[in-house]
């Protein structure tokens, strides 16, 4: 996939051996490297491989009892790395990918029709997925790196979609709203409910449900097992690998006792116990959000949680060592060290960019971003980014914002409308004898006020190069991607 | 055209084996093989195709592909289409129309089978990603009374005293008419072209003849030799043992019974046995309460038969199960005075009795394996959904329930509620199974008239509403 550009090379090379090929009635010929460009494991290069050990005299083509329509589309994928834009016409994707398969070359086939990357500034709504029944989505899990998606939504049901966004199942769980979901292993789902105790793994593909954990406070005579509040499993990244690390679920009792337990991905047992916390106060009730930092930020989890009061938004951030169950850095608010002209402007969201090691918050009141560098943390680590443009400095508070980071990019809600924060290069400075380019963050819009008439957005999830969001009161879930299609409108 | 992950895998198995089995079993060898005599070579109107005998067979030994002329004068497009099917058994999603498609594979003599199951096999229903998704139109100014559905997805409708049927792609329809005053009882058997109809107030049950729109014979009961001929309550079928079942109630309205027809062929309809025959003495005026819902459950060799009626004292029934081998005495017999069903319903999948109550509204389940254990009944829940208010209770009157797979679709007004078995792991080695609910549709599928009835038929699900003269047809799709 990656090294598409070896498909350039002239075709017909001196001494390079060509193939003949029958497709159903219909004679193709091309080089054996062509062929063999689908993979080893795939078929057809399975059968250049073969020839190629076959009599020199032997020039009757290969018969494959296959449509000859569909098998040019892809041999043209294999010659020039891309799909031709009339195949998109003639077949849909899924007809692509399911004759891919046939070839054994999906994974070319994927890569071309996958999105290109996400860029906030230049992303458009693409689709809407309606789940048929009770479509309301309670909560929502991108694939990070395919590009698929689970929606939870009405009545327990987990909706699962493809990296083609093809609709591959939906399934009941014995949960009737499901407000936490991850992925734990390809097809293993781990979800929580606020109603209902209990984090529990299913099957998204069978509906089977594979195991339940529980936690209850032990030195409450009562037996009130914890509803799971958030949950945390890594995803594998590049460079790391997400299979092998615990997943991470915050639980709280009905008397606000607290803790995050750390839970074995393969095994699905409990490690260990962290952060436990009586739930008396807000600076010690139960996580809303987990992030698992655990191979890139110094072995961590960030926890957060906000309230939401008459007074304003109050919340922690904190940073625990699973190792030693200790807090490691901690910060509330309001209170802290926020400087004084920011007191009475709690943040109300944040989330961690994993990749650049940095925390972004929103302000509830102001609206404003600020960002703490996780290696420089210390009593107030906050830079607050400045609006320079006297059109969006306006924008409205930061009252069920939510902060999704993906990419350097700093995707923030605010009601019903999409902005994100981006980098732009700046001249490059000298310091300390280095030169280093500058850079700067800029807000822009990703949606039209139209868009964001739509209703405030519930979720957000960001993955495989595709934003998620679903809406208050609203079926569905929006597809937003980045193309470079110019959607040209004819005006005749 | 349809994708759903589990069919999809086992089409893959069964019918993508015959391209695929060559290159698979016979190793590279048989795809390197020159051409050899295993590729056949067709001319369809000017275009060449080229294909294996192997997949050609697939069609049926009938079909003239099985031995193809050197030229054949059709459209090659659509001749496309179906060796598209013939190869990986599916259609592509760029196909020409269904019906375009049927004419086709007629010519060629296609097993039937094929396309069909391409297009409405069971195989593809999967009841969580239904939606409403047709509506079919029935002619006339009557008002749908009963529906009736085959497990390949033809649908029967009746409507006043006529009959339409829709072959199994919903394209064409038929409409026959009947000497009933008023269809209440519609079933098709399993020879597609036929199909039983009766009438609450008119005598006999009708076989009819849906080919050709004739009637075959009459079933009629009488439970004396100078009575005038009971009328039809219910109809119910056993596939698995050619049998259908008919609950009949004396003119007079003073005796019924349960008659079962052997359905084999060349039996032309023998009256096997009678089965819960009861007749009214004196005032017990509960005594005879024909069955109005007949259900066979296979796997127990049981027919369930349920009957109720509106007394001075509220609404009472019973719910008896019969064996069929010793028709004598009900093997299990339960009075409904409390909280008598609305509708009652047994899932041969889940073991289990499904019921509504006519007061409560609740959903009961009774397990078929613990029936004689004390109460029988277990409540699931009850009460409606809305945005407004929340969950609401309501009375079961006028609820229906039915069984499909493991779930149970029960209605309510103009919506539809589905129970579906979740298992839960709570042990290694011990499952515990608990039934949920959905509400079925998106919010513009909500309210609509009453539903009088759902059938399940191939993929698909169709709903007959109180006064309106379509049949709405819900389909798993494929795509969001």
């Amino acid at each position: 996939m990656a090294d598409n550009s070896s498909t350039l090379q002239a075709p017909g090379e001196v001494g390079e051996q060509r193939i003949k090929l029958n497709v159903g009635g219909k004679q193709f010929e091309t080089a054996a490297s062509t062929l063999q460009i689908g993979g080893n494991e795939s078929l057809l290069a399975a059968l250049s491989a073969r020839y190629a050990t076959a009599e020199d005299d032997d020039h009757e083509p290969i018969f494959i009892d296959r449509d000859p329509e569909i098998f040019s589309i892809l041999l043209s994928l294999l010659r020039c790395g891309r799909l031709h834009s009339s195949a998109r016409h003639r077949f849909t994707n899924q007809d692509l990918a399911e004759e891919a398969l046939y070839y054994g070359i999906e994974s070319h086939v994927r890569y071309a029709l996958s999105p290109p990357p996400l860029i906030g500034i230049d992303a458009t709504l693409v689709s809407t997925l309606v789940p048929s029944a009770e479509a309301y989505p309670t909560s929502i899990y991108a694939g990070f790196d395919d590009g698929s998606l689970w929606i939870a939504h009405g009545g327990g049901q987990i909706s699962s979609y493809d990296w083609n966004l093809t609709h591959s199942g939906t399934v009941r769980t014995h949960l009737d709203e499901i407000t936490s979901l991850r992925r734990v292993w390809s097809g293993v789902a781990a979800i929580g409910s606020m109603e209902t105790p209990g984090l529990h793994f299913y099957d998204v593909s069978s509906g089977r449900h594979v195991r339940s954990i529980n936690w209850s406070d032990p030195s409450d005579p009562r037996v009130y097992k914890a509803r799971v509040t958030a949950i945390a499993a890594a995803e594998s990244r590049i460079g790391s690998d997400g299979t092998g690390r615990p997943i991470f679920a915050a639980f709280e009792c009905p008397h606000r006792e607290n803790c995050i337990l750390s839970i074995d991905r393969t095994t699905l047992q409990i490690i260990s116990e962290i952060g436990r916390q009586p739930g008396s106060a807000v600076k010690t009730s139960a996580p809303r959000k987990l992030v698992d930092l655990t191979d890139v930020g110094g072995g961590v989890v960030f926890a957060l949680n906000v309230n939401a009061g008459s007074f304003g938004y109050c919340g922690y951030m904190r940073l625990w060592d699973p190792r030693t169950g200790k807090a490691v850095w901690e910060m509330s608010e309001p209170g802290g060290g926020a400087r004084s002209y920011r007191f009475g402007d709690a943040f109300s969201e944040a989330d961690v960019d994993v990749e650049e090691m940095a925390i972004y918050k929103v302000c509830w009141r102001s609206g404003d971003l600020a960002v703490a560098d996780m290696r420089k943390l210390g009593e107030d680590p906050w830079v607050y980014l400045e609006e320079r443009s006297a059109a969006l400095r306006s924008c409205g508070g930061g009252q069920n914002s939510i902060v999704r980071c993906y990419k350097g990019q700093v995707f923030v809600s605010r009601v019903g409308g999409l902005e994100v924060w981006s980098y732009a290069e700046e001249d490059m400075v000298e310091e300390h004898g280095v030169e280093r380019r500058n850079k700067i963050l800029r807000r822009n819009f990703v949606d039209r006020e139209d868009d964001a008439r739509r209703g405030l957005i519930r979720c957000m999830e960001v993955g495989g190069e595709r934003l998620f969001l679903s809406r208050d009161g609203v079926e569905g879930v929006e597809v937003w991607e980045s193309s470079n299609l110019a959607g040209a409108i004819s005006l005749v | 055209m349809e994708f759903c992950q589990l069919p999809q895998i086992s089409i893959e198995k069964e019918k993508a084996m015959p391209p695929f089995a060559g290159v698979a079993t016979g190793g590279l060898g048989h795809a390197l093989k020159r051409q050899e005599p295993a590729i056949v070579t067709l001319n369809v109107g000017g275009q060449v195709f080229q294909t294996t005998s192997q997949t050609l067979a697939a069609a049926g030994v009938s079909s003239i592909l099985s031995s193809p002329p050197p030229f054949i004068d059709r459209d090659p497009d659509l001749f496309a289409d179906l060796l598209a099917l013939l190869r990986t058994g599916r259609l592509p999603s760029s196909a020409a129309d269904i019906s375009d498609l049927l004419a086709e594979a007629e010519f060629y003599g296609l097993d039937p089978h094929l396309l069909r199951s391409s297009v409405s096999s069971s195989s593809y229903f999967s009841p969580l990603s239904l939606r409403r998704s047709l509506l079919l139109p029935l002619p006339g100014r009557d008002p749908v009374s009963v529906l009736s559905a085959t497990p390949s997805g033809e649908l029967l409708a009746a409507h006043g005293s006529k009959i339409t049927s829709f072959d199994f792609s919903l394209r064409h329809r038929k409409t026959l008419l009947t000497s009933l005053p008023a269809v209440d009882s519609l079933l098709s058997l399993p020879d597609c072209s036929l199909a039983v109809a009766g009438a609450s107030d008119f005598p006999g049950l009708q076989v009819l003849d849906l080919a050709s729109g004739s009637l075959r014979k009459t079933l009629h009961w009488y439970p004396h030799v100078s009575s005038p001929g009971a009328t039809v309550q219910a109809v119910g079928i056993a596939s698995d043992r050619q049998l259908l079942f008919t609950s009949y109630e004396s003119g007079r309205r003073n005796a019924s019974a349960i008659l079962a027809f052997d359905l084999g062929a060349g039996s032309e309809f023998r009256s096997v046995y009678e089965i819960g025959r009861r007749e009214i003495y004196g005032a017990e005026l509960d005594s005879a309460i024909p069955a109005t819902k007949l259900k066979w459950v296979p796997s127990f060799n049981l027919l369930m038969a349920g009957g109720s009626h509106s007394g001075p004292s509220g609404v009472v029934g019973n719910i008896r199960l019969w064996d069929a081998r010793t028709g004598s005495d009900p093997v299990w017999d339960l009075q409904e005075k409390d909280d008598c069903f609305a509708d009652v319903t047994v899932s041969d999948e889940l073991s289990a009795i499904f019921k509504v109550g006519v007061n409560s509204g609740d959903v009961f389940m009774a397990d078929l394996r613990k029936l004689k254990v004390g109460e029988p009944w277990t409540v699931l829940g009850g009460g409606m959904w809305s945005a407004e208010i929340g969950w609401e209770k309501k009375g079961g009157r006028g609820c229906t329930i039915e069984s499909q797979g493991k779930q149970v679709f029960c209605t309510r007004g103009g919506d539809v509620e589905m129970w579906s078995e979740v298992a839960m792991t709570v042990a290694p080695d011990h499952e515990q199974k608990v039934m949920r609910r959905n509400l079925m549709g998106r919010a513009k599928d909500m309210g609509g008239a009453r539903i009088l009835q759902l059938v399940f038929g191939g993929k698909r699900m169709a709903v007959a509403r109180n006064g309106e003269r379509s049949v709405e047809v819900w389909e798993s799709s494929d795509r969001c």
